[in-house]
């Protein structure tokens, strides 16, 4: 583990202030490093996909900040949210969400494309990731024709492609079944390993939970626990 | 790749995609006939007005609008033809008219009459005059005999053979007057000038108001009607640049059957209208379902890094591809049709096919045929498709990135 690459302090998000307010984040103050291998965990409503949201860049918190790589994403407007997304963070979402009429490789080239990648390159690392995904042979496929294991592994491939500094998955695991399950951590697993990919899970799998070297559990909107499962423990 | 994603976007449901571009296409179809047919038959109706009446394009001399008198009336001469026949490549020939108001008188009446002085080959040329002959013959230059219309004949109560005596004012307010022959009569397709005409050759028209080698008028005739107006444009500019003539065109000629067709027209417009009305809600349901569905996808892909203005793009090519194929089907199988018909005109048949061979028009429902035809119906349904487009594209600006792709 180096440096802090995300930071968020005194994390709030409120919804509804003015009807019947919902704490979903209360004073959230939590930070990763680079590489590091992360569940979230905790009850539905517990906060933990709002954490998420809040660190993509998808949901404003109402009161606190998030900062990556030492600039602050809180701030920004639309326009600039989108472009940092695209440049620093992978997604996989629980659903794949691939889009179906593009192919496994038009599905991962495409975020490169919207990066205005050379041609080349975009090729080769489209081949590269497909095959570390374990789905060279099915690169023409489109995602009807895949199983939802093999869906999920081009949607890692795609979140891999635009080299982010991390990657966000919200509960990768939901919808597959064990052997795929299995088989897409251990991908994610090695990556993070070999590539030094940071991941951040929520998940309620405990699959994923066994696997990851930190797991943060979240209820009622504040961290209960912050464990590094490799003895090196924090407390919230 | 945005254009790929459109066209492949547009086939994720292959039959709502066709319904559309087949409604598209059946409206393309209907707006064009109808139009191609108004287009037609009124380009036909000016054709056979034109011909019979003002011509297409007049050349006077400039003082005849004021005042149209013989005393101001010009030369005509070869040069005169040469220079204007070289003005524009698509003139087809030149028709000289002497035109003047006259009383008219058998031995029992009077009447004013519309006496004009033609070439009578030349104006066959123009509006087939002979083959209205109904009695008697044609006069030929220097005999000094009349063809008449078959109304004034008969108000006048004289027939082929007898004496009309014509009494005018002649140029410079000379004494015209003379006995003519009746050679032969004339059922002229207007009414109103069956009622009046009285034709004589030219030159003993001009002998008789001491207008020798002049004309009132000088008909241009272009290769189509539809050519008039570039034609007029290029006899004006270079006939009336030192003021000795002006130049007019039928609509200026003949107002009211201007108006008389623009008020048609407006019905054709009201129909194609309708019809684009019906094909834009049929757009806009395919559009609206199109981002219905799509809420989630879209949300994702303004998530992983798209562009709103990119998501947008996407959107307006879908529309746009809907319309682009609707158009051209409709524009291919519409051309089809209009160029068959352009050459085979539907024959009128019946009481209507009765009434318009009493005008001495052929009984024909002539069809237009022009590239405006298909590009206005592209550019319209184009335009509606921008329009459509933007219901998605707003949308697509104003989506919270979050909840969509919840959705």
């Amino acid at each position: 583990m180096n440096q802090a690459i995300i930071q968020t302090d005194r994390l709030t998000k409120i919804y509804n202030p003015d009807t019947v307010p919902v704490h979903a984040l209360r004073d959230v103050s939590l930070s990763f490093e680079q590489g590091e291998f992360t569940s979230v965990v905790g009850p539905s409503g517990s906060g933990k996909t709002t954490l998420l949201n809040m660190i993509g860049g998808l949901d404003k918190p109402t009161s606190g900040s998030v900062m990556i790589d030492g600039v602050s994403i809180t701030g920004m407007k639309d326009r600039e949210l989108i472009d940092f997304r695209l440049k620093n963070i992978g997604f996989v979402f629980q659903h794949y969400n691939l889009i179906p009429v593009f192919t496994a490789r038009e599905n991962v080239s495409f975020i490169m494309l919207l990066q205005k990648r050379d041609k080349a390159e975009m090729m080769e690392r489209t081949e590269k990731l497909l095959q570390q995904v374990g789905l060279r042979e099915r690169m023409d496929a489109r995602p009807k024709q895949l199983s939802g294991g093999q869906q999920q592994r081009v949607a890692v491939a795609r979140a891999l492609a635009s080299r982010p500094k991390f990657i966000l998955a919200d509960e990768p695991t939901a919808n597959l079944d064990s052997a795929s399950a299995m088989n897409l951590l251990d991908i994610m697993e090695k990556m993070n390993r070999e590539e030094n990919v940071t991941f951040i899970f929520s998940t309620h799998d405990q699959r994923v939970i066994d696997r990851a070297r930190r797991v943060i559990t979240m209820v009622d909107g504040a961290v209960e626990s912050d464990i590094a499962t490799d003895q090196k423990s924090q407390t919230a | 790749m945005n254009a790929k994603l459109a066209w492949r976007n547009l086939w994720r449901n292959r039959r709502r995609t066709l319904i559309t571009g087949a409604s598209i296409m059946f409206a393309v179809f209907f707006a064009v006939l109808i139009q191609s047919m108004n287009r037609g038959s009124h380009e036909y109706m000016i054709d056979n007005m034109a011909r019979f009446h003002t011509g297409f394009i007049q050349l006077q001399d400039s003082r005849f609008e004021s005042e149209p008198s013989l005393d101001n009336v010009f030369e005509m001469d070869d040069a005169l033809f040469e220079r204007i026949a070289e003005t524009h490549p698509n003139i087809s020939f030149l028709v000289p008219r002497l035109e003047t108001f006259m009383l008219a008188a058998s031995e029992q009446q009077t009447r004013g009459a519309y006496v004009m002085g033609i070439e009578a080959d030349l104006e066959h040329q123009l509006n087939g005059l002979k083959d209205h002959l109904k009695s008697g013959r044609f006069f030929t230059p220097g005999e000094g005999a009349v063809v008449m219309g078959e109304g004034l004949a008969g108000r006048l109560d004289v027939a082929v053979g007898d004496t009309l005596v014509l009494l005018g004012q002649g140029r410079f307010g000379t004494t015209a007057a003379g006995k003519f022959p009746i050679a032969g009569l004339v059922k002229h397709p207007m009414f109103e000038m069956n009622d009046q005409m009285v034709y004589m050759s030219l030159p003993d028209l001009q002998w008789v108001v001491s207008a020798e080698g002049m004309i009132t008028t000088l008909l241009v005739t272009p290769e189509r009607v539809r050519d008039t107006d570039v034609v007029a444009a290029s006899v004006r500019e270079s006939m009336t640049e030192n003021g000795e003539f002006t130049v007019k065109t039928w609509p200026e000629l003949m107002p009211e059957l201007l108006q008389a067709i623009e008020f048609d027209m407006a019905s054709a417009y009201v129909m194609s209208a309708i019809l684009y009305i019906v094909i834009a809600f049929g757009l806009f349901g395919t559009i609206l379902m199109m981002t219905l569905e799509r809420v989630r996808e879209f949300g994702v892909l303004l998530s992983i890094g798209m562009k709103r203005p990119s998501l947008s793009l996407v959107l307006f090519l879908e529309s746009l591809l809907i319309g682009v194929i609707g158009v051209l089907a409709g524009c291919f199988i519409s051309f089809l049709v209009v160029f068959y018909f352009y050459h085979h005109p539907i024959p009128l048949t019946g009481d209507l096919a009765a009434a318009i061979m009493d005008f001495g028009f052929e009984p024909i429902l002539p069809f237009y045929l022009s590239g405006s035809l298909f590009l206005e119906q592209a550019v319209i349904v184009l335009l509606l498709s921008t329009l459509i487009c933007l219901y998605p594209i707003i949308r697509v600006f104003r989506m919270d990135v979050l909840q969509a792709s919840k959705a």
